[in-house]
């Protein structure tokens, strides 16, 4: 048996084989305290040794729990003071008033004390002394330091009054084992261990003549976390890189934009219930319409020069100037599209989005949006099946289906589902092709394929989050220890 | 979107199939399923499809879509000889009107649930509430044609449908359920809306409530439909809709003069669409005789069109209210050919891809700040000024900007710094053990434009001065920040313990950092002091972002 020890544990090893020659000694075991005297360790340090060779069976350690009694701060006063029944009758002669004594500052302890010993009589509001012999709680808080069998009943009364108080002691008894003793008298080493190696010690190469602490590799180190980019920020970072390596180029903007970007270019009729106050997050102030502002209006009103009906309604040019927290990132888009209408043109954005939502473990006001689009001559509502099977597929969901959906501003429309170990087929994101009412406008005449997606969503399923808050209100010990690659999830 | 009950036994006897058979196929048509009871089957559809909000209605999609009865359904309608007139007082009021009057009903328990049920769901998605659009049901037989539909004083009196004694109309919108859920849309009227008949008898009293008078029940055998409303083409769709169901439901229907105009039009209107570009927009190859087939099974009529090639007559029944443009039919063709059936693939577009210019200056601080032993956090972009300025000691910043309709005074602004927030999650994180260093980089609205920073916070008990100048000038150089150091006066930090960045290029101050004032932490709950640094990046580290 080999045995990994060290300088400290050596030293208390040898020092207990010397004391248990002592046949004496070694039945009672050694204390502390006398084993620090002779290695010159504090008492703690000589526990901490021990323990270790208690772990390697070196040795035992014999905790011993003492109880005592002594007086609290309060109980040592009335030893020199008096009890307060004993100060109060103390305090007047044979007879007082009542009220009189009640004004003494003791009186509210003393004089029900002093009614239940006996030592007084209460009659028409005046208080007369009888005897008062010394009773069992003075005797008993007098000898307190004398005695170690208290009544206890008595003990019982004078811990209630907060006069005395019991104190724990533990001591220790260290003992050598058999392997202890053997291994000591095979001789140990007991030279100098080096620690920390020092520049010196390794250019003179004086390192040779000492023998290095050895460490013990069961024992875990303080744990420590490098510095961190947010899980929620490497999923979109994620996102963002398998969208530029499929060949798209990333968009940003304003959190703040026109109801004309935000709703009328996507074809959102004025009345439509997303618009009112209750869904979105409207802001004091106005926007100028941008150019072509007035084939939107004309989409809106008839169709202007599509197949479309359009919604038949009057178009108000100043609701469209209104302005609002974005409520999708598709707005982006869209003055990308109005910027670039030339095909082709790949797009996207993943951006901070606003609804006007009360925050609960599902919802909250601001989440964040992934937005695709796709224009060029030939492009079709396949080749967006083909785009979002591709794009779950590299975000590691292996089954995507397909379903009808409805959106304002696209037909078809589409809702991408994926399954999801556990949950079955999840519902994530909605898809279509552009509506020529949202496209004509600005003189595109290719198809734009688009799709959107809730990313706190694909947060949730694979963090295996159940508050949307833990993203945003992020517990730090949370975002420490969430490796940068997770074996587990999807 | 509405919850639609379908009564199982009522559609199974429509349909003619069994249950299972139907679970199948209600997805395929667009429909979310809720809930599968032994009686009924919960069901959502979506908004462009309110005619599938009756069990009527789904039956009549399911059996095109499973090819038991494909095409559009003919509905034939004959003159009922009955006239309804339209005062002038009621065109600035509520001036949109539909009516029809539906014979020879064989009500049973389940139709009558039915037609409440697409009642109030139209009166939810096409009526917004019965602001645009309201309905009326009424037994024909208890009335007296002609009808009037007029504007009348407040104190006129009826006994509204549930009650037993008269009420004023006033009296209604104050006592009756209905009449306080939809005050508010009349009661800013001097003259309120009413349908009555050849003897005064009151049938409804628009969009609040009808008469107790023509109440419907099971034995009720003739219908008079009234629509009302401030928006003609959803009062339109709700008649056709309504007339569509209650004639699958077994009911003939019969036209109503008014004002030389004979209502319900129930006719189908025409569209000429293009089979090659609807092959282009799905990705099909479909010759105009298949689109035919599908779109005879998505229940249009349809043939080809003898006067242009390659076109396909598309008749779209009166009651669907989506179809607006010719791709909105080619969508119909997609569902009927079933998603699952149309080949995806990746077409061959070249384009490069690139980051956006901001999200890679944003991805480097990222990089520098967690080179630094600092964690990233994503608070909420909404905050209030009290946290924002109040508890930051700091006078309120005259370019926040403010939500109009907060929900909760906690999020009424958009945040103008950073700082505040990283403060507040070390104080959400009190408990946890130190030294906390976190960042955050993002979006800031000063003055209405969209701009980023960026903050770092550290907190354990020998956080200082030192540590936030150490960290913001390695910061600054990471970052290509050419500045000069300043004595600060930010009264968020201790005086003498902090100092203002100065943008060589500009001279403006972007950015502070130091230590937090005591008086700060406290606000916050935090026990220990904070070395703080926060800095504007847009300008700094790229051009102030375009408008988007």
């Amino acid at each position: 048996m080999v045995y990994e020890l060290s300088l400290n544990e050596k030293r208390l090893l040898v020092v207990l084989a010397e004391l248990s020659d002592d046949a004496d000694a070694d039945e009672k075991g050694a204390e502390p305290i006398l084993l620090g005297e002779k290695l010159n360790s504090s008492f703690e340090a000589v526990i901490q040794y021990a323990n270790l060779l208690e772990s390697k069976e070196l040795c035992t350690v014999e905790r011993i729990v003492s109880t005592y009694i002594m007086r609290t701060a309060e109980g040592e006063q009335y030893t020199i003071d008096g009890l307060p029944e004993r100060q109060l009758y103390e305090s007047f002669d044979v007879h007082i008033p009542m009220n009189e004594l009640n004004r003494h500052p003791l009186a509210k302890i003393g004089i029900g004390w002093m009614r239940r010993l006996g030592w007084i009589t209460i009659q028409d509001g005046i208080v007369t002394k009888s005897a008062a012999p010394i009773s069992d709680l003075e005797q008993a808080l007098i000898h307190i330091n004398d005695t170690n069998d208290l009544d206890p009943k008595i003990s019982k009364e004078l811990l209630k009054r907060g006069l005395i108080q019991e104190n724990e002691h533990v001591s220790y008894l260290i003992r050598i084992t058999p392997d202890g003793q053997s291994l000591a008298e095979q001789g140990l080493d007991l030279r100098e261990e080096l620690g920390t190696l020092t520049s010196e010690q390794i250019i003179s190469g004086s390192w040779r003549d000492q023998p290095l602490r050895r460490y013990d590799v069961t024992k875990q180190p303080k744990r420590i976390f490098p510095g961190k980019i947010h899980p929620y920020q490497q999923l979109i970072d994620e996102m963002r890189h398998i969208l530029l390596a499929m060949g798209f180029t990333e968009l940003h903007g304003d959190v703040i934009q026109s109801a004309f970007w935000n709703f009328d270019a996507l074809f959102q009729p004025q009345d439509h219930p997303a618009r009112e106050m209750q869904d979105t997050f409207h802001l004091a102030g106005s926007r100028s319409l941008p150019d072509r502002w007035e084939q939107v209006r004309d989409i809106h009103e008839h169709g202007g020069e599509t197949s479309s009906t359009g919604w038949g309604n009057r178009w108000d040019p100043e609701v469209s100037k209104g302005i609002v927290l974005r409520t999708h990132t598709t707005c982006l888009s869209m003055q990308a599209i109005a910027q670039h209408p030339s095909p082709p043109h790949k797009a996207f954005c993943i951006g901070r989005v606003y609804r006007r939502e009360a925050i609960d473990p599902t919802h909250t006001p601001e989440f964040e949006q992934l937005e695709g689009i796709v224009m060029d001559g030939g492009v079709t509502f396949g080749h967006l099946m083909g785009y979002l099977r591709e794009f779950y597929t590299r975000m590691g969901f292996e089954a995507v289906r397909f379903r009808p959906a409805y959106f304002p501003y696209t037909e078809p429309s589409v809702e991408p589902e994926v399954y999801v170990e556990g949950l079955g087929w999840v519902e994530l994101g909605g898809a279509g092709v552009f509506r020529e009412e949202v496209t004509a406008p600005w003189g595109v005449s290719c198809p734009v394929l688009a799709w959107g997606l809730g990313v706190s969503r694909v947060a949730m399923l694979r963090m295996g989050l159940r508050d949307l808050r833990e993203l945003y209100q992020s517990d730090i010990d949370w975002v420490k220890s969430y490796p940068l690659i997770s074996t587990g999830g999807m | 979107m509405p919850i639609i009950s379908l009564s199982n036994t009522y559609l199974k006897r429509l349909c003619g199939i069994d249950k299972e058979a139907i679970l199948s196929v209600l997805p395929k048509i667009g429909s979310d399923i809720e809930r599968i009871e032994e009686e009924h089957i919960d069901t959502e559809f979506f908004p462009d499809r309110p005619d599938l909000y009756s069990t009527e209605g789904v039956a009549r999609a399911i059996r095109g879509y499973l090819g038991i009865e494909t095409g559009e359904e003919i509905y034939t309608t004959t003159d009922s000889g009955i006239t309804f007139t339209l005062d002038e007082n009621i065109k600035s009021i509520r001036p949109y009107f539909g009516t029809a009057v539906i014979r020879d009903l064989n009500f049973d328990n389940d139709a009558i649930l039915s037609l409440m049920g697409l009642q109030e769901a139209l009166h939810w998605v096409l009526g917004r509430g019965r602001k645009k659009v309201s309905i009326g049901v009424h037994n024909l037989d208890v009335i007296t044609p002609p009808f009037f539909y007029h504007a009348v004083s407040p104190d006129t009196s009826f006994v509204p449908l549930e009650m037993e004694k008269e009420l004023t109309m006033r009296e209604i919108l104050e006592l009756h359920p209905k009449g306080r859920d939809y005050a508010h849309i009349v009661s800013h009227l001097d003259l309120f809306p009413i349908i009555t008949d050849a003897h005064d008898q009151v049938l409804s009293f628009p969009p609040i409530i009808n008469g107790e008078l023509t109440k419907v029940t099971a034995d009720t055998k003739n219908l008079l439909l009234d629509v009302t409303g401030t928006d003609e083409r959803a009062v339109t769709l709700s008649l056709n809709i309504l007339c569509a169901s209650l004639m699958s439901a077994g009911g003939r229907c019969e036209r109503v003069r008014v004002d030389d105009v004979l209502l319900p039009n129930l006719n189908p209107s025409v569209r000429s669409v293009s089979v090659d570009e609807c092959n282009a927009l799905l990705g099909l190859s479909l010759t105009p005789d298949e689109m035919i087939t599908i779109l005879e099974k998505m229940r249009f009529g349809a043939e080809l069109d003898p006067t242009q090639v390659d076109h396909v007559l598309v008749r779209v029944p009166c009651y669907r209210a989506d179809i607006m443009h010719d791709w909105d039919v080619f969508e119909d063709v997609g569902i009927g050919y079933g998603y699952e059936n149309i080949p995806s693939s990746l077409p061959s577009v070249a384009t490069i891809g690139a980051e956006h210019p901001i999200m890679s200056a944003l991805s480097r601080v990222r990089m520098a700040c967690t080179g630094l032993g600092y964690i990233e956090v994503m608070p909420f972009t909404l905050t209030n000024t009290k946290l924002l300025f109040d508890a930051m000691r700091r006078p309120p910043h005259p370019g926040v900007l403010s939500i109009l309709h907060p929900i909760r005074e906690e999020q009424s602004v958009f945040r103008t710094d950073i700082l505040p927030s990283l403060l507040d999650l070390l104080r959400m994180n009190k408990h946890r053990e130190l030294p906390q260093r976190l960042f955050c980089v993002g979006d800031v609205v000063i003055h209405e434009q969209t701009l980023q920073k960026l903050a770092l916070v550290s907190t354990h008990p020998g956080a200082d001065f030192s540590e936030s100048y150490a960290v913001a000038t390695s910061l600054c150089h990471e970052l290509g920040i050419e500045h000069i150091v300043q004595k600060g006066s930010d009264p968020a930090y201790i005086e003498g313990r902090l100092a203002d960045i100065i943008h060589t290029k500009t001279q403006a101050v972007i950015g502070q950092f130091g230590e937090i004032h005591p008086d700060v932490l406290r606000e916050f709950d935090i026990d220990q002091p904070v070395a703080a640094f926060e800095v504007m990046v847009s300008q700094v580290l790229y051009p102030f972002p375009e408008r988007l």
